[in-house]
């Protein structure tokens, strides 16, 4: 099964589109597919663990075989037929990782749908029994409502094969295009630049009550922070540079105590291994915990 | 009044609304931080489809019929099995079946845990090999790196295949620092061993200057978002946009 | 932190309880005023700026890169201007792109928004703006970064299967790989460079996924900056960090990178040793990096002096308190 030929043939999997067989065969799958569903719903609690075992088994052992697989080189796709099994299998292999790519992203897409549902319940349900606050969640319903409106009515207009390219001028632009600006760049993208921003004064007012030298690593800390703070000041790195190396030559052993230079040293021979020590810690428990995903073997897993 | 002043008029309003929290928790904050939350969900709600489902999903499925010369795709039944698959997600909202919505993320989990057996080694392995560096001499006169200035390719090459005292004592600093912070993370436990105390004593230290330069760099970007936004308020909006001036 | 009122603390307790009002005043007086005054402030740019840099001026003139831009509004100071710098740098040099995001859905939007005034200020100063399908496509976002990384690196074309997009003459929607953009590129390697631009790990999980298959430079904010510095220079080629990265490649663009020494013998490739690399002189390289950059001395310095006025009122106290 290939879904990647140009103009793929014929086969049990595809029908010619708009056709009988494949509006058929859409709700033959949908149905089969709730039925699914239906048939979980009703499995028996114990159950329920190997089931998510048993699947997250499989789709990790996709990848693991595609590394371990003997890997077909030189292999033009669409010409070449596999010689043996093995193989076969590896032709397999490589047809099938956009497949299970693409299959990935559609399911995680279909996932971000849960936080938009998760605030429609809330904030549904604020509204209709006027809890507390309700008008402002009143707002953003209609706020986000606006936005699909805006926003499906823009990509809608670009969808015109004749008027898109002219589009891409805002001259040309109709009062959908414009309402979808303002939403998006206009507000939504300030507002995301501004809440993020906040963060700064919180930096400052918290660096300001609590970083106290009371201990040697806060006073390291404190010390290479000032450092690499002033080595992404220009100005001081300069005016560093000019007291200590007033020649500017590079050559001059005083060089070695520029700004410039201490701090590419701390950097490359301390925060660089300390970062790195940090890393491989972490490396080591994302493989570890990779395995245990893999294998099912953290401790609450498909318990209700 | 321009378009794009009436935008940046907008934008100014809700960014100075969402900074009334820095005095106290008001109405105005709260109506902005309701408006950014629901356009920021709608907005989600359209770019899944556009810019996702539409084409990875929808189109390969229902196939697309030929139009002005580009041959039409056949419709691949398969791909409905994704919906129900991608609707159990929605389960985790149900008390008493949530463990349904495992099964979308157990996909996607395990799909994350099968590639960490290779992007490991892709990830780590270059730095493990930068990692090993020379910490013995291999020239002591000089000690500190000479000056390839001026000099012709093949004496800079001898020059640079040296391992000199100032690079080998670097290169040790190196080592030591990574092997003692390694020590501080992977050694949780008690330690009797006096050395290996003071190993995991000076990983900690040592670490600092770690946190040190992450804290000066986090400065950096959240200073600069400030800025920006000042930048926005104050010379896009005020200055060019309401005032016309450049 | 003392509750007794003003006028009964000690100077050291005084030192400690600057209230929250005047500090969040002063910042935003120190972030807005130095912005009316265009401030020069010598700058020597960092070698994995000067790298990147390098890299991207070394790409021949008419091919394509591929470009992951996972950045949205909430890092606009930063990544914004890397993105813009880097469109300059490609639309100066008639250098196609791909763009993709792999993780937020906001991306692709974002990368539009900003190309669009990237091409207003090309037409502002009479050059021709880069046009959607001729010169650059958008090949949508891909939600979950992993298995899309994984994708692209197994194979370019199959990991964006069935995208379409109108070409710039109109017409029914068409492949994107029959645009003058993306024809002839099947494979990673059949690009000469991947620009990943980001404020997010997707960073590392395109080194881990692209390992060895295509050259990959990036451009992270300065929260990404420590933990990216690990993969260059091996792994990441040339790297821009944060603000002073940007300022590093306006700067660059300004005056191009110029250590070659004449007095050595000239290499294979008949170049003196050291790095020569053009800038654009005459045309406008200083974006926004050039007006925050000298705002941003003026950030630090209030958040150094705060911090030692803490510490100093902290000795104060207690020099006070044992008295």
């Amino acid at each position: 099964m290939n879904f990647f030929l140009d103009i793929p043939p014929a086969t049990f999997w595809n029908n010619p589109s708009g056709s009988n067989a494949l509006m058929i065969r859409l709700a033959l799958a949908l149905l089969i597919g709730i039925a699914a569903i239906f048939v979980l719903l009703k499995a028996p609690t114990n159950y329920r663990r190997p089931i998510v075992g048993v699947v997250t088994f499989l789709s990790g052992a996709f990848y693991v075989m595609l590394y371990l697989w003997p890997v077909a080189i030189s292999r033009n796709k669409g010409i070449d037929a596999p010689r043996n099994p093995v193989e076969g299998v590896a032709f397999w292999l490589d047809d099938a990782v956009p497949v299970v790519a693409n299959f990935t992203s559609i399911v995680t897409a279909f996932l971000l749908g849960l936080g938009v549902y998760s605030l429609l319940r809330v904030h549904g349900r604020k509204v209709m029994r006027k809890e507390t606050d309700w008008v402002f969640s009143v707002v953003l319903l209609s706020s986000m409502v606006l936005m699909v409106f805006a926003g499906y009515g823009d990509w809608y207009s670009r969808l015109d094969p004749i008027k898109a390219p002219a589009l891409e001028l805002r001259e040309n632009w109709g009062p959908i295009n414009y309402l979808r600006d303002v939403l998006f760049e206009g507000m939504l993208q300030q507002m995301d630049a501004a809440m993020f921003s906040l963060i700064a004064f919180y930096i400052l007012s918290a660096a300001y009550r609590a970083f106290r030298v009371r201990t040697i690593e806060a006073t390291i800390l404190l010390a290479a922070a000032f450092i690499v703070m002033f080595s992404f000041m220009g100005s001081v790195e300069a005016a560093w540079g000019h007291m200590v190396n007033p020649s500017g030559n590079i050559d001059n052993f005083s060089n070695n105590f520029t700004l410039t230079e201490v701090a590419k040293w701390i950097r490359g021979s301390i925060q660089k291994p300390a970062i790195r020590g940090i890393d491989f810690g972490v490396g080591i428990g994302a493989l570890a915990m990779g395995l245990r995903l893999w294998l099912s073997l953290d401790r609450t897993g498909g318990k209700s | 009044m321009k378009y794009e002043t009436i935008r940046l008029i907008f934008g100014a309003l809700a960014t100075v609304g969402l900074y009334s929290v820095l005095y106290r928790e008001n109405k105005m904050y709260r109506f902005f931080e309701h408006v950014f939350l629901g356009l920021a969900s709608g907005y989600t709600l359209v770019a899944v489809w556009t810019e996702t489902l539409k084409q990875s999903w929808w189109d390969p499925m229902v196939g697309t019929q030929t139009e002005n010369g580009v041959p039409g795709q056949p419709g691949f039944w398969a791909y409905m099995f994704l919906l129900p698959i991608g609707l159990m997600g929605y389960f985790v909202f149900s008390k008493k079946n949530n463990w349904l919505s495992r099964i979308p993320i157990g996909i996607i989990l395990g799909l994350w845990s099968g590639q960490q057996l290779q992007v490991w080694w892709n990830r780590y392995g270059p730095q493990l090999d930068d990692s090993l560096r020379p910490i013995i001499p291999t020239s002591f006169n000089p000690m500190f790196v000479p000056s390839t200035k001026g000099l012709p390719k093949i004496e800079v090459d001898a020059i640079k295949a040296h391992v000199y005292v100032s690079t080998a004592v670097s290169n040790i600093i190196f080592v030591i620092t990574l092997l003692s912070v390694l020590s501080y993370f992977l050694f949780s436990f008690e330690l009797k061993a006096k050395f290996m105390q003071k190993t995991t004593l000076l990983g900690r230290w040592l670490l600092m200057i770690g946190f040190g330069a992450i804290f000066g760099s986090t400065v950096m970007m959240r200073f600069t978002l400030l800025i920006d936004r000042m930048y926005f308020i104050w010379v896009e909006t005020v200055w060019q946009g309401i005032l016309g001036q450049k | 932190m003392s509750t007794k009122p003003r006028s009964e603390m000690s100077l050291g307790e005084k030192m400690q309880s600057v209230p929250k009002p005047i500090l969040y005043l002063v910042l935003v007086l120190l972030t807005s005023l130095p912005l009316f005054k265009e401030l020069n402030v010598p700058n020597k740019p960092n070698e994995a700026s000067e790298d990147f840099y390098a890299t991207v001026m070394a790409v021949p003139e008419g091919s394509t890169i591929l470009i992951q831009s996972d950045w949205t509004g909430s890092t606009r100071g930063e990544s914004g201007g890397e993105f813009e710098s880097l469109m300059r740098i490609l639309m100066r040099r008639k250098i196609k792109f791909a763009v993709y995001a792999a993780g937020d859905p906001q991306a692709p939007q974002v990368v539009k928004d900003s190309i669009s005034r990237v091409n207003d200020e090309r037409k502002l100063s009479g050059q021709p703006g880069y046009k959607q399908w001729d010169d650059w496509i958008s090949l949508g976002n891909l939600p979950n970064a992993e298995a899309a990384n994984q994708a692209i690196a197994n194979n370019v074309q199959t990991a964006f299967p069935g995208r379409k997009a109108i070409p710039s003459t109109g017409g029914s929607p068409q492949d994107v790989f029959d645009s003058p953009v993306l024809k002839g590129h099947t494979k990673l390697s059949d690009f000469p460079l991947l620009v990943v631009v980001t404020a997010s790990n997707t960073a590392t999980i395109a080194i881990e996924r692209y390992a060895g298959k295509v050259k990959m430079a990036q451009m992270v904010t300065g929260v990404m900056g420590p933990e990216t510095l690990n993969y260059y220079p091996k792994q990441v080629v040339g790297l821009v960090v944060g603000l002073k990265g940007v300022y590093d490649i306006e700067t660059l663009m300004e005056g191009g990178i110029n250590t070659a020494d004449p007095h050595t013998i000239k290499d294979d490739n008949g170049k003196f040793q050291g790095k020569s690399v053009e800038g654009f002189p005459g045309e406008l390289n200083k974006g926004k990096a050039t007006r925050y950059y000298p705002t941003l001395h003026f950030a630090f310095a209030l958040l150094i002096i705060a911090v030692l006025i803490g510490n100093i009122g902290m000795f104060l106290a207690k020099k006070e308190a044992g008295k």
